[in-house]
């Protein structure tokens, strides 16, 4: 029987919410498809500790029995079939260099057909790709799930994952069906011991908060004269909400309340977002975002949406459907 | 010898086609190159393209390699093509302009791969030291601090000076050039990694379709 493999990142000692969404996603996909669908977790093991990083580096999510117990439940009703924990003595920070050894334990038991990330998920970006690679697969980014009998997986290009397929894929999934809780928390649990450490070649030195400047999210950019509009200013709020995203801007438009004082940007700071929705027109130079929507003015160059007309009553209907989602 | 003490031989990867939308981030990407001794730019694709590269790589002094070929490829089938420059190059450690165009990213991932070397993403920043490279990544909502020792893969995301207007490039003497074969690939077996021809997306103009593009981004919602 193939395999599905959803690779969960975990928040502290509960799996992270974007990798829950590709556990849903690939369970539709799993029950299409007749496979079966592997959740896998990287872990700390506390009784091994890696002389590669200092000890303050990074959350160390500890592999012990009451850790392990308390994502099993959350992993089944997502619909997990098992659970793999992959044990590592590598500190568990979000870089292939310190999970990559004990991924690649992982996919070298399952040899799974299909691999699912959550796309907001803190690992993805480091371990999706290089997955792919590794598997030679075809890769699709910010897919989502659809289909009634057979499910596929379908990214914005309009590429597709489906059952019928020849080779492997990786996915990672930026849209999920609403969950189905499912009832049986009695699922099986496998333990793999994959030692070996993290990459020294990586060494991670510190962390700390990062600049607007540096965001890799979501974020909305709005012109000094959308932002005196109340109304306009109002409905960037709602779709700020909807999306999760930080709204930039400059002084001018901090001034009129829209963008909050520490994301006030100087004029042509270069961005690079995966998503920006510019309104009006922004002093930022929003040229590296991977996926860049227009509102208010009407496009250019790379443009991937561009909605002329009304900003306030477009935002608002805009918001609205994503609301409804 | 450590890998600590092994001179950096630097490449940079500027993929098989211009920016998007701006040429700011891909001269980013050889300015941080350029902090390197006797960095070399590489691009393959159409010639017009690497006319582009050529000329943005000379201006800030670096030696550039084209690849010219017509293929349109995946992102593990033009890694294999800079891999095939790398390993031409010596090189020990590749950037790639991450910024400039979307299916980079994976191509990073995809070198690492093939060149058996470290891999970072989403570096905004980075100095060399000697052996060593440090580097500011950015991971959500936090900056990262790494220290790179030995052969690696890096995605960059650094911008340049503002340009709005830049000269059209002329025909480069400058750029080295290497066809498939020399790289040691054979572009028959090259072309099982082809991407089917596909339109390029008009910008979406309705709500309802502009819609469907953010839905992928909205973030999962509590307690879903």
């Amino acid at each position: 029987m193939a395999a599905v493999l959803v690779h969960i990142d975990l928040d502290g000692d509960q799996p992270n919410a974007s990798s829950m969404q590709a556990l849903t996603a690939g369970r539709a996909v799993a029950s299409s498809w007749g496979a079966t669908l592997y959740a896998a977790v990287i872990m700390h093991d506390a009784e091994h500790r890696s002389d590669a990083a200092p000890a303050r580096i990074g959350p160390r999510v500890p592999g012990d029995p009451k850790t392990i117990e308390a994502i099993r439940s959350p992993l089944a009703r997502g619909g997990a079939d098992k659970i793999v924990v992959a044990l590592t003595d590598a500190p568990i920070v979000p870089l292939w260099s310190a999970l990559g050894t004990a991924w690649q334990g992982v996919l070298d038991r399952l040899r799974p057909r299909l691999v699912v990330f959550g796309a907001d998920a803190p690992s993805a970006t480091e371990l999706g790709p290089r997955t792919g690679a590794r598997i030679g697969a075809r890769l699709f980014l910010r897919a989502r799930a659809t289909g009634t009998e057979e499910i596929e997986l379908r990214d914005r290009d309009g590429s597709y994952v489906r059952m019928s397929d020849s080779g492997a894929a990786v996915v990672l999934v930026g849209a999920a069906p609403r969950p189905e809780i499912h009832g049986d928390d009695d699922i099986d649990v496998m333990v793999l011991v994959l030692h070996g450490g993290a990459d020294p070649r990586i060494e991670l030195v510190s962390t700390a908060p990062a600049e607007l400047v540096h965001t890799t999210g979501t974020i909305i950019a709005i012109g000094d004269d959308a932002a005196s509009d109340p109304e306009i200013a109002q409905a960037t709020q709602r779709l700020a909400r909807v999306l999760g995203a930080h709204v930039v801007g400059s002084a001018c438009a901090a001034s009129a309340g829209v963008v909050a004082s520490g994301a006030v940007l100087e004029p042509g700071a270069p961005l690079a977002p995966e998503l920006c929705v510019s309104i009006g027109l922004p002093p930022i130079d929003l040229a590296g975002s991977t996926s860049l929507v227009r509102i208010g003015t009407a496009g250019g160059k790379g443009v991937d949406g561009a909605l002329t007309g009304p900003v306030a009553a477009n935002l608002g209907e805009l918001a609205r459907l994503l609301e409804d989602r | 010898m450590t890998a600590r003490d092994t001179k950096l031989v630097v490449a940079v990867w500027l993929g098989n086609a211009p920016p998007v939308r701006s040429i700011r981030w891909l001269d980013g990407a050889l300015k941080a190159a350029a902090t390197f001794d006797g960095a070399t730019a590489v691009a393959a694709g159409e010639q017009t393209w690497l006319d582009l590269a050529a000329d943005r790589a000379t201006r800030l002094g670096l030696a550039c390699v084209g690849v010219p070929t017509d293929l349109s490829l995946d992102y593990l089938g033009w890694a294999q093509v800079m891999a095939g420059v790398a390993r031409h190059l010596a090189a020990t450690t590749i950037l790639v302009d991450e910024a400039s165009r979307p299916e980079r990213l994976a191509e990073v991932a995809a070198l690492a791969e093939l060149t058996d070397a470290a891999q970072l993403t989403h570096v905004v920043a980075l100095a060399p030291d000697a052996a060593t490279i440090h580097a500011s990544r950015a991971a959500g909502t936090t900056l990262q601090t790494v220290r790179i020792h030995g052969p690696a893969v890096i995605g960059v995301r650094i911008a340049g000076p503002p340009i709005d207007e830049y000269p059209t490039p002329t025909p480069s003497a400058s750029m080295r050039r290497l066809d498939l074969v020399a790289i040691g690939l054979d572009p028959a077996v090259l072309g099982h990694r082809a991407l089917p021809p596909r339109a390029s997306q008009p910008a979406r103009r309705s709500v309802d379709r502009v819609a469907d593009h953010l839905v992928v981004h909205i973030p999962p919602r509590k307690g879903a």
